[in-house]
């Protein structure tokens, strides 16, 4: 607000010694050998140097008039638009530093959940890891019991089996040495034989007293 | 006279096991029931009793002939419930002299206490000895008897063994 204040009031003081030294000047000029500073400016002009007071004074008149103007529909627009130019990087930049700060919240945060899941991945990979070996080694005690039994019962069966054959063979065995047997008995048995057999059987038949 | 039926109807039966012609005759229904004891009345009117006769009148009267032998057979089977006497079945590979039979019979008797009623017959199947049956009972003298005891044997102590 202070600023606003010193740079209304100065535009005013400017002018009006623009004013007065435009005004001076031209008079300087237009009276300069009246006033006592024409041989200054020939002996300068003599010198090289082709200046004239008056104009000079008048010109920085001038300038002290224009310069408000030109500050007021040139420089000061000029700022603001630097101004805002620069407000708006500044917005900008702080838009972008909360951005950036947001994205590292965000990263972290990210990370942290991503780290989480790493962790829980693997520990649901370690557990499933686990659990497979846990059933892979049931499985397996599993199947070597039913493979033990199964052999214990294979074996077992073999042995019945072969036990029953050599049963079957030996009966066979038995029925052809008696069939055999039958056989012969039967071609020498002649009536002497077959009568002292009757004769022999009637004599051992118990009789209960 | 019982004994006199049961020989009666025994020869009857055996007329119709041996003679097919009068089995036929005497089962076909195309004869007539007087016609069927005509033909009995002739022919064994002279050979059988007056009982066993009528016997064979009033099955032909009532339709019966088919039962001859059975009511024979359940006839003998009663007549010897009646005596006290067992039927026994002798098997012989040949024909027992009368002196084997008498003194077989006579051990039998001894053995069951029963008097028996033996039928001889032979079976060269039993190789040699000789074989009672009667009941539910057998008392087996025979080879084939024997062998068969030994092969029991052998297979009880294959089994045993097993």
């Amino acid at each position: 607000m202070s600023n606003e204040q010193k740079s209304s009031g100065s535009p005013i003081v400017g002018i009006i010694i623009g004013a007065v030294l435009m005004v001076g000047g031209t008079y300087l000029s237009l009276n300069a050998k009246a006033l006592g500073v024409g041989g200054i400016q020939e002996t300068l002009e003599g010198q090289g140097i082709p200046l004239d007071f008056g104009k000079t004074i008048g010109t920085i008149g001038v300038f002290l008039i224009l310069f408000p103007v030109i500050k007021s529909f040139f420089i000061k627009p000029l700022q603001d638009a630097i101004q805002e130019r620069n407000s708006d990087l500044e917005r900008t930049f702080t838009e972008a530093e909360n951005l950036r700060t947001e994205m590292e919240r965000m990263k972290s945060d990210y990370d942290r959940r991503l780290a989480e899941s790493e962790a829980n991945a693997r520990e649901q990979i370690q557990s499933q890891i686990r659990e497979a070996q846990n059933l892979r080694s049931s499985l397996m005690a599993e199947a070597a019991t039913r493979a033990d039994a199964l052999v214990q019962q294979a074996t077992a069966e073999i042995e019945a089996e072969k036990q029953k054959v050599l049963v079957e063979l030996r009966t066979h065995v038995v029925d052809l040495a008696l069939a055999a047997a039958e056989k012969v008995v039967g071609e020498n048995m002649d009536s002497e034989r077959n009568r002292r057999l009757v004769d022999d059987y009637i004599n051992s038949v118990e009789v209960v007293a | 006279m019982v004994r006199a039926v049961e020989t009666d109807l025994g020869s009857v039966v055996d007329a119709l096991r041996s003679n097919p012609e009068f089995r036929h005759f005497t089962m076909t229904p195309l004869v007539g029931r007087d016609d069927k004891t005509t033909i009995f009345q002739n022919v064994f009117g002279d050979k059988v009793t007056s009982l066993t006769m009528q016997v064979l009148r009033l099955m032909i009267e009532r339709g019966r002939e088919a039962d001859l032998e059975s009511v024979h057979a359940e006839f003998v089977k009663l007549r010897r419930s009646e005596d006290g006497i067992v039927f026994a079945t002798v098997t012989s590979r040949e024909p027992l002299t009368p002196e084997q039979k008498v003194a077989l019979v006579e051990k039998v008797e001894l053995r069951i206490k029963k008097k028996i009623e033996p039928e001889f017959v032979t079976d060269v199947r039993v190789i040699g000895g000789v074989k009672v049956a009667y009941d539910n009972y057998v008392l087996d003298g025979t080879v084939r008897g024997s062998i068969g005891k030994l092969r029991e044997k052998l297979r009880y102590e294959l089994l045993k063994q097993s």
